[in-house]
């Protein structure tokens, strides 16, 4: 069993009875609750512990000694009702106050303990008593107080009693008490006022505008993600397309190349070596093509087991030659053989993280080649212009502000 | 402060509840130990530390019980004075007195002064009840108990106090208080030590602790008023016997009660036995009688002539004559001894039976005391 009081309870009681001139007893308002607690360890499955906790919350001081009871102890329940009235069924205790005495229940008290147990109905009914010690010379004053449980065993019959925030606060919070307050006056300021801090649901204004704010805000972040996370998507397939490019920049050369050779031959007849790495890329690029048509899977680029002939390569170049979707199967340019982890793989990551991917080291290297592709570029539909109009890495300026679309590139 | 005076107490006592402390402070006698005064201590107050004083309205009052000192709470209210007092019933924390058995708190008055020893006697009664209820703890010793209450001569004097040694742990233990039916009445007064000072009723009390529940270490112990204890010859002269192991107290309080009587008897006819002593010599030695005690009954000097030399002649008789033999002490009047002192010669065998009466003691005492005259004259020539 656990009690509580408040401290303006508490203080209240002891004010009453400081100031009487004998001894002074009263009644404790309040209610007793029960709590369970539940606890899995590893040793047990599951314990629960139940806990009787009393608060008190008010008192009733008694005008004068002997005011329910006779000289035998006997109690007087008209007298009771009397003191209590419509308060009797809030009755958890009472309480007695003497001066320089034993922290012992007396022969009278126990015998009045009994009885407003049965009358009160109340079978844990506790018993407060408040002893005021002083020393000879009146120099230390010591009030001092027990919460008694009398039906309880004799040794079992104490119960501590704590009084929030009576204590050393200077290393806690105030601690609110789950004691409601009862007062009247209260009530009636609260009810007076409380609309300009309430509202119908009895919640405060500012807690629900404060939540308005943050559910805002979170709608604004989910909305700047979603706009990332397409940006994201739109640069990836940018890259996709500028790969493309590069590919048939390259092929051209290549043919460029092969058709200077065959014209060189024909001129002169001596044999001349043919590059062989030629001959390497077009098993292997289709492969690297696919792949890079599949962002979120980058592998290393492999030769097939069954690479299809250049011939059939370079008829399909001409007629693939515009980039009409990432499909693998459009993929007619010739492969060129790429490290993992080259700047040319997408980043797997939908927001699309990977601000830092861009066309990257290649830029430099190729750049002849976009010079080649001008005209080329001219002849893209006009979706492709688009793509590469909004396909810039997304970037949250300080302010959030996604709307704001500088040119980057 | 505990040891201060019934009337230091009393001054620091509230003027209103004064008159009830005073009965229970200078009359206060209850239970059987009725030699030992209730005694009050610790007097606080439940006024506010503003109050003037006197206005101590609560105090802790001692109280001899069952050989020990049982220590109350008894708390009033000096600004209420008309209102019974509550009670703490100190380590005795189970005692819980039904109150209608309590008259004088039920129908507490304030004005009568007895009103709170009254309650204090009833609250003695029950507690009386309340510890012989404990005894039941202990089967062996309930029958002692209900041995002793059977008997009309001790049931209704006995008081008990049982318990454990501590709280916690420690053998149950019982003690027995019984007042023992001895006559001292017929004890002649002068025997007994001085009234005035000692007041209380003649009163002799069996004090038996059992040390544990089946009654194998038990200790007796017998106390007597001062006066009583004086006239037997001091507390050397009486040893009770020993607690026979196996026994139990309906046999053995009648006996030491027995041996006690004995004594008594003993005592009181030595008494008379040493007064018709005197008077005897009283008689047959008439004028040579030059003083005698007439109280006790335990000295007479006797002058005696032989041919114009004069002796003096001191009769010491003890305390259990006539079985004990009277001294005879005889004395010069004209030698003195080297250190000053009157020349004497001490007689303590001469022929003698406790069963002559005192007429025949003094006729036997005429040719001893003219043989030992002789013989005393003799060396008083010599030197």
């Amino acid at each position: 069993m656990a009690a509580s009081i408040s401290g303006y309870t508490f203080s209240s009681v002891c004010y009453h009875s400081a100031n009487s001139n004998s001894d002074h007893e009263g009644f404790l308002l309040g209610e007793v609750r029960q709590e369970e607690t539940i606890s899995i360890s590893d040793t047990q499955i599951s314990s629960a512990e139940l806990l009787q906790v009393v608060e008190v919350h008010n008192h009733e001081p008694c005008a004068q000694l002997f005011s329910f009871y006779n000289y035998a102890g006997l109690v007087n329940e008209e007298n009771l009702n009397k003191i209590l009235k419509e308060r009797r069924k809030n009755v958890i205790g009472w309480y007695r106050f003497r001066r320089n005495t034993q922290q012992q229940m007396s022969f009278r008290e126990q015998i009045i303990h009994k009885q407003l147990t049965q009358l009160l109905g109340v079978p844990d009914l506790v018993f407060l008593l408040f002893s005021f010690i002083s020393t000879a010379n009146n120099s230390t004053h010591a009030l001092e107080y027990v919460l008694f449980r009398p039906s309880r065993s004799r040794y079992n019959q104490r119960v501590t009693l704590s009084i929030p925030n009576l204590g050393n606060t200077s290393q806690q919070e105030y601690k609110v008490s789950s004691v409601p307050n009862t007062s009247l006056n209260y009530a009636k300021v609260i009810k007076e006022h409380g609309a300009e801090f309430f509202d119908k649901d009895g919640v405060m204004k500012d807690i629900r505008t404060i939540f308005q704010v943050y559910s805002a805000l979170q709608d604004k972040v989910q909305a700047v993600c979603g706009e990332v996370e397409q940006s994201e998507r739109v640069k990836e397939k940018v890259q996709q397309e500028v790969n493309k490019l590069k590919q048939q920049i390259a092929l051209r050369k290549q043919k460029n190349a092969e058709e200077e050779r065959r014209i060189l031959e024909a001129q002169n007849p001596e044999p001349l070596p043919t590059p062989e790495e030629n001959t390497e890329p077009p098993e292997t690029s289709l492969l690297s093509l696919v792949a890079f048509n599949t962002p979120s899977t980058p592998e290393r680029p492999g030769p097939s087991a069954n690479p299809p002939a250049y011939a059939d390569l370079l008829s399909l170049q001409d007629n693939s030659l515009l980039p009409s979707s990432s499909s693998p199967t459009s993929a007619a340019l010739l492969p060129r053989p790429q490290a993992v982890g080259s700047p040319g793989h997408p980043s797997p990551n939908p927001m699309g993280l990977g601000l830092g991917l861009s066309v990257g080291s290649n830029e430099d290297e190729d750049s002849s080649e976009y010079e080649n592709l001008v005209s080329e570029v001219a002849q893209l539909p006009p979706v492709t212009i688009n793509v590469l109009a909004q396909g810039r890495p997304a970037s949250l300026s300080p302010d959030g502000d996604a709307s704001a679309r500088g040119s980057q590139t | 402060m505990n040891n201060m005076s019934p009337e230091v107490a009393l001054n620091r006592i509230s003027p209103e509840l004064r008159p009830l402390l005073c009965s229970v402070v200078r009359n206060g006698r209850v239970g059987l130990d009725s030699t030992n005064c209730l005694r009050i201590t610790d007097l606080k107050t439940g006024c506010t530390s503003l109050t003037p004083g006197p206005c101590c309205d609560r105090f802790k009052l001692h109280i001899p019980y069952a050989g020990e000192t049982l220590k109350w709470d008894i708390i009033f209210n000096a600004q209420d004075p008309e209102l019974p007092p509550d009670f703490i019933f100190g380590e005795d924390a189970e005692f819980l007195p039904e109150p209608s058995e309590l008259p004088h708190l039920v129908q507490w008055d304030a004005e009568d002064p007895e009103c709170l020893l009254q309650l204090v006697k009833e609250l003695i009664q029950q507690y009386h009840q309340y510890q012989c209820h404990r005894l039941r703890e202990s089967s062996r010793l309930l029958f002692e108990y209900d041995s002793l209450l059977e008997d009309p001569d001790y049931g209704r004097s006995l008081e008990i106090y049982a318990g454990h040694k501590n709280s916690w742990t420690g053998e149950f233990s019982a003690r027995f208080l019984l007042k023992l039916p001895v006559d001292f009445s017929n004890i002649p007064v002068y025997l007994l030590k001085d009234t005035a000072l000692d007041p209380g009723e003649d009163v002799a009390l069996l004090f038996v602790s059992f040390e544990d529940a089946e009654a194998t270490q038990v200790f007796p112990k017998l106390y007597l008023s001062p006066s009583i204890e004086h006239a037997l010859g001091g507390s050397s002269a009486l040893h009770i016997p020993a607690f026979p192991s196996g026994g139990c107290l309906i046999d053995y309080v009648p006996q030491v009660c027995q041996l006690l009587t004995n004594k008594v008897q003993y005592v009181i006819q030595g008494y008379h036995k040493r007064r018709e002593y005197i008077a005897a010599f009283l008689s047959h030695f008439g004028m040579g009688v030059v003083e005698y005690d007439a109280e006790g009954f335990t000295k007479l000097t006797l002058l005696l002539m032989w041919k114009d030399f004069c002796v003096l002649v001191h009769v010491d008789l003890p305390l259990y004559f006539p079985r004990d033999q009277p001294t005879l002490t005889f004395q010069s009047v004209y030698h003195f001894t080297s250190s000053g002192q009157l020349y004497s010669q001490v007689q303590k065998s001469y022929p003698y039976s406790p069963r002559w009466d005192g007429n025949e003691m003094a006729k036997r005492a005429k040719p001893q005391f003219s043989a030992t005259r002789q013989a005393f004259c003799s060396g008083l020539v010599i030197k």
